[in-house]
């Protein structure tokens, strides 16, 4: 048996794996569980946990590299070295032809920590590019970006999960963790077993919101009215904590004015919520100790996200609530190292540590680690839309060598971009099957899968866990490591490129020494040891180790003043209202028995793969003439996609929803970005919906 | 045109409409040259809620909505409690009530509106001042003085004269705050220049039940002061156009408001109902002076809402700033704000309602109408080639979320749907667990269906053998009532 984590979501269930004859065996680990199961007397798992070997010893895995021939437009199978050799060499013309930033990176945030931080150092040090980004930007930025103004900081959850279960009213901006991490949930029932409340936002009554005591079901685009209504009821009420505000906080006078014209009938008229029902919540959160705010993609992909979650953190300011036991504002981050992969380098504007890629102090720490001269590092690159959208122009890069992520299925206006990925020179794909992405590469790259190799990750609470290597990799697979230290080597890079993970993460500790995510004090042996450790853990002092940090702000925030920033964010709306031509909101989401573009789960034989499907009202069913099993025609300005409808009175009925596993939906979704975290609008279009 | 030399922008009033232009203008980029005369002694205050602060909803210091520092620090000069008291068209000044002049490139009143008071002999004294037991309620000096006489303990029954919205949300905040209170409505029903008579009754019926009495289609004419009593407390009587004298302690006027407009009718600039202005909000007598807000005439009207004055306001920024922009009307939804009182108005009454109240059936209007006034609820829809141009809901507001949203978007509706729109919203039926179908699905998490879990002995066995219960928890109920072959307890 070896201890493991759940290769999925930023819960990151513990597992214990061993190999079996079918593969891989799976069991949940009640002590590596601590996430979802403080008291660690109950390991959980949902259907993708225990199904995730699927993938051990199946036919779609890659296992040889693979080089498309330019005469046939084949892929051929060749030996790895033949395989990093055309790549350095290519990447090393185009960059002699055009200069550094031809060649760009793009990451993700299911990488682990060692390879997040590897590969913003091949950008940096090997390539010289400043392009690099990751699909992390498409995850939990704007909560980054939100947090980052506000507290000086940015970890997704600034104490343990299990807090939600000393709380009294705990509100889910936009999160169904029912669905998407449904262990999570049982922190939701043990809550409401002690007589706390959980209140749900999401314009559809999802599984999780179906838990909830209180559910406001907002039109999609207008969640950042909701929050400054809320804030103005609440203010209205005398319910704002006037000493915290006053000792903790700045800039809340200016906050409070800004709401004062937000009165509940007029975010009524906005936000399609009841004024009674906003009424009702404010009530609520006035009137408890401990309240807990804690949003999710449903708020934070719109163009508008940043202000979304800076308006609730306002909330959650005049409560005075973060830094508070069981209190407090907190993102569920989503991917599996959504947290510890826009920490260490993959980020376009971020070095190891959370150290920023234009602050000179911070370039020259990182410079000494990797023994490079502090100029040569590369400024600020393209954020990951950004990138994407300059491929193949004439300004934009040539090259694109793509880990742990699936472009073609989890872009916005996924056409565009799908015709950028095949203009371009030399596209490279690291995956462990023929994933839509790696099946449009010139390059593939079989690597290993988690329980194939060994690393660490930080999950959604910044705690930061080891998976250890259960299984043998399959023969012609290596590991990302590998892979990057192959390529490094190969152009010339200097310093060292070490592909053992352990050796990688002492690197790691000491460039991300004295950032805001100080990991210098984590070892392997510690996380063993503490069933994982919370950053910031910095560097022992007088051989005294730091004890990590589960929970943040008791006394102080990040910013220089230990004070909180309350931010003035007004209402804008959805980039693309509804038209005549386009009358019903399109939103996205997950499902269940599937994770992101789907390129592993829609792979395992055991977890139900039914395609993507319309969730539609029967008001709006009954309108259009869609029946239920009967394909729907979806149509945005950007694309168009059919798919069966499920008529459900559980949305709103202005409303569609259709999930973003498959090729499909993100062909129609809008890729206005949001100013500051630069994440594009998922949650809201415009569209069409006729049978 | 902020790069070009700053102009003067002088605006008058310090209103809803005025802070809203400054804003624009603030974030429109221009830093200087912007003059605002507000003539209430207060930083600018949201007014819509004054009747909320009234109720007790609402602190009074939460409805402020920008302090003077806010004024200072964006380069703008704001001074209150400034009366304007002429303009010099011709200098291009305005004249304040010091003689004090004040330049301008461009004038923007935005003065709102003043009470109307009724013709009720003996309401003015012959200081020329209100009666002491009677109170204008526009302003936040009107609100703070009724609950400071409120405070006193001495005003146990009130009279609200004028059963519009202001009126009711007045009579409903008195109320509350413990008041035994009258309304009085000259006209035949509540709302009447909102709703028919139907909702109207069912309005009259809604506030009885809240022991609020309402006399429609009678005019208070006369106010008599009443002897004192024993203890020295006198009230005063309210004689009614009926006969009843209503004995009370103190008298609220609602009973509608007129355009501010006697400034610009000094100033010789055209004035009817309100400052005409066209349809980028100018003078049409003057280039140089416009208006906005309550105070404002457009094509024809005036609106006395804070939507469409915030439209104006946000358009002038922006013609004020360069834009070519126009106002070009707007979609009203009145809603009435009150404790226990439900009730939005969709759409200018004066499209679909006509004279007697009874909605025109011209132009291929429909009616959708579901009423019950013994719940005190009314929901009625009034539809045009599919599209909801007006509609009234008293009492049920459960669908207001969809019905304003389809509103204001004119969303074409399917021939079904007014009707369904109307109805309740319908409950799924809750399916005990036990009746589930053996190939239905109970576990998500792990995929498991009812038949399995029938298959099995106990929840420690639905665990082993499906791991059923293991993931979010969710289902644990529903396997619980499925291994007893009972109906599963219902969620609340």
């Amino acid at each position: 048996m070896t201890d493991s984590h759940c290769p999925y979501c930023s819960l990151q269930c513990g597992m214990a794996l061993s190999p079996s004859r079918s593969g891989l065996q799976i069991a949940p680990r009640a002590d590596r569980n601590r996430t979802s199961n403080p008291r660690g007397d109950d390991g959980a798992l949902c259907r993708k946990g225990w199904t995730a070997g699927g993938l051990r010893g199946s036919r779609e895995r890659l296992t040889s590299p693979l080089i498309r021939d330019r005469a046939t437009g084949e892929l051929r199978a060749v030996d790895w070295d033949e395989a990093l050799d055309v790549v350095a060499s290519r990447l090393a013309a185009l960059r002699a032809e055009h200069g550094p930033d031809a060649n760009a990176i793009f990451g993700g945030g299911g990488l682990t920590n060692e390879k997040s931080y590897l590969l913003g150092k091949l950008a940096r040090v090997a390539l010289g590019t400043s392009q690099i980004d990751y699909n992390g930007r498409w995850c939990m930025s704007s909560a980054a970006s939100a947090g980052n103004q506000a507290f000086g900081v940015d970890r997704g959850l600034p104490f343990p999960l299990a807090d939600i279960e000393e709380a009294d009213v705990v509100v889910l901006v936009g999160s169904n963790m029912a669905e998407t991490m449904p262990p999570a949930a049982r922190h939701l029932d043990r809550l409401r077993e002690r007589g706390g409340k959980v209140v749900v936002i999401d314009p559809r009554v999802t599984p999780t919101a179906a838990r909830a005591d209180v559910v406001l079901q907002p039109v999609p685009g207008s969640d950042v009215a909701l929050a400054l209504g809320l804030l103005h009821l609440i203010d209205a009420a005398g319910a704002v904590d006037e000493t915290y505000v006053r000792e903790r906080t700045t800039g809340f006078e200016d906050v409070r004015r800004s709401v004062a014209s937000w009165w509940p009938e007029r975010v009524e008229r906005i936000t399609g919520v009841p004024s009674g029902e906003l009424r009702e919540v404010a009530d609520l959160l006035a009137g408890s100790e401990r309240v807990m705010v804690l949003t999710a993609r449903g708020a934070e992909q719109h163009a508008t996200g940043t202000d979304t979650v800076l308006a609730w953190i306002n909330i959650a300011l005049a409560l005075g609530m973060p830094g508070r036991p069981g209190a407090g504002y907190g993102c569920l981050t989503g991917q599996g190292n959504g947290q510890g992969g826009r920490e260490h380098g993959q980020k376009a504007d971020q070095l190891p540590g959370y150290r920023s890629i234009t602050d000179p102090a911070d370039r020259a720490h990182v410079a000494a680690v990797w023994g490079v001269d502090p100029a040569t590092i590369p400024g600020k690159g393209r954020s990951a839309y950004e990138l994407l959208q300059a491929l193949g122009t004439p300004e934009g890069p040539k090259s694109l060598l793509v880990l742990g992520s699936n472009i073609v299925v989890s872009a916005p206006n996924a056409t565009e971009i799908t015709a950028r990925l095949q203009s371009l020179d030399l596209l490279v794909v690291a995956d462990i099957v023929m994933s839509e992405t790696a099946a449009l590469a010139d390059v593939v790259l079989p690597v290993t899968q988690w329980a194939e190799e060994g690393g660490t990750m930080t999950n959604l609470e910044g705690r930061v866990i080891l998976r250890h290597q259960a299984i043998t990799p399959p023969a012609g697979v290596r590991s990302d490591l590998d892979l990057i230290a192959g390529l490094a080597e190969r152009l010339g890079a200097p310093g060292v490129w070490p592909t053992d993970p352990e050796t990688v993460f002492e690197e790691l500790r000491a460039a991300s020494s004295g950032g805001k995510a100080d990991y210098a004090g984590i070892t392997y042996d510690r996380i063993r040891a503490e069933d994982g450790v919370f950053w910031p853990c910095p560097a022992p002092v007088e051989g005294e180790d730091h004890p990590g940090t589960p929970r943040l702000f008791a006394d102080a925030f990040a910013h220089p003043d230990g004070r909180a920033r309350a931010l003035v964010v007004d209402h804008r709306g959805p980039a693309e209202e509804v038209s005549a031509d386009y009358p019903v909101h399109l939103t996205t989401g997950r499902v269940l028995a599937q994770y992101q573009s789907g390129a592993q789960t829609r792979r395992i034989r055991e977890l139900p793969d039914e395609g993507a499907f319309v969730e539609i009202h029967p008001l709006l069913a009954g309108r259009v003439g869609a029946r239920d099993g009967e394909p729907l025609l979806i149509r945005t300005v950007r694309g168009e996609m059919k798919a069966p409808a499920r008529v459900v009175d559980t949305i709103r009925p202005d409303t569609v929803f259709v999930p973003f596993h498959w090729v499909g939906v993100n062909k129609l979704t809008n890729d206005a970005l949001d100013p500051s975290s630069r994440m594009p609008e998922f949650k809201v279009s415009a569209c069409a919906v006729s049978a | 045109m902020s790069t070009a030399a700053p102009q003067k922008i002088v605006v008058v009033g310090s209103g809803m409409a005025a802070v809203r232009l400054v804003e624009g203008l603030v974030a429109r980029g221009v830093t200087s040259g912007i003059t605002v005369l507000g003539e209430e002694p207060h930083a600018p205050y949201n007014r819509i809620l004054l009747s909320a602060v009234l109720e007790g909803t609402h602190r009074a210091d939460a409805i402020t909505l920008r302090s003077p520092q806010w004024y200072a620090d964006n380069g703008v000069e704001l001074r209150l409690g400034t009366r304007v008291a002429d303009i010099d068209r011709v200098e291009q000044q305005v004249v304040l009530a010091g003689a004090e002049r004040v330049a301008y490139d461009h004038l923007v009143l935005a003065t709102g509106a003043i009470p109307s008071l009724p013709p009720i002999r003996g309401l003015i004294g012959p200081d020329g001042m209100l009666h002491e037991r009677v109170h204008a309620f526009r302003s936040l000096e009107d609100c703070t003085r009724l609950l400071e006489l409120l405070a006193t303990g001495r005003v146990r029954r009130a009279v609200v004269v004028g059963g519009g919205l202001l009126g009711l949300q007045v009579a409903r905040a008195l109320a509350i705050r413990g008041v035994e209170t009258e309304i009085v409505e000259g006209g035949e029903h509540l709302l009447r220049s909102h709703v028919d008579e139907q909702a109207g009754r069912i309005l009259k019926r809604s506030l009885t039940a809240l022991d609020t009495s309402v006399y429609t289609g009678a005019r208070a004419i006369k106010l008599i002061d009443n002897p004192a009593d024993a203890d020295g407390e006198w009230s005063v009587g309210l004689k009614l156009d009926n006969g009843f004298t209503l004995d009370t302690d103190l008298v609220v006027l609602t009973a509608g408001g007129r355009p501010s407009t006697s400034v610009a009718r000094r100033a010789g600039l055209a004035v009817a109902q309100g400052i005409v202005v066209d349809n980028t909000l100018t003078s049409v007598f003057d280039e140089h002076i416009h208006a906005i807000g309550d105070c404002a005439e457009v094509d024809g009207r005036t609106s006395g809402f804070v939507p469409p004055a915030w439209d104006q306001a946000n358009i002038l920024a922006a013609r004020l700033t360069g834009a070519d922009t126009t106002y070009d009307g707007h979609k009203l939804v009145a809603r009435l704000r009150a404790t226990g009182l439900e009730v939005a108005v969709l759409g200018d009454p004066a499209d679909t309602v006509g004279a007697t109240g009874e909605v025109a059936e011209l132009d291929g209007c429909e009616v959708v109408q579901v009423s019950n006034p013994v719940n005190g609820s009314l929901r009625k829809l009034v539809i045009r080639d599919g599209v909801i141009v007006a509609a009234t809901l008293i009492g049920d507001l459960s669908r207001i979320g969809l019905i304003t949203q389809a509103f204001d978007r004119g969303t074409v509706l399917g021939p079904q749907e007014p009707g369904q729109l109307l109805m309740g919203v319908r409950q799924a039926a809750d399916e005990g667990a036990a009746q589930l179908p053996d190939d239905a699905e109970v576990c998500a998490c792990a995929g498991v269906s009812a038949g399995r879990i029938r298959g099995c002995s106990s929840l420690a066995d639905v665990k082993e053998r499906t791991r059923a219960t293991t993931g979010c928890g969710g289902c644990v109920s529903a396997v619980i009532a499925l291994l007893q072959g009972a109906p599963a307890p219902v969620r609340a």
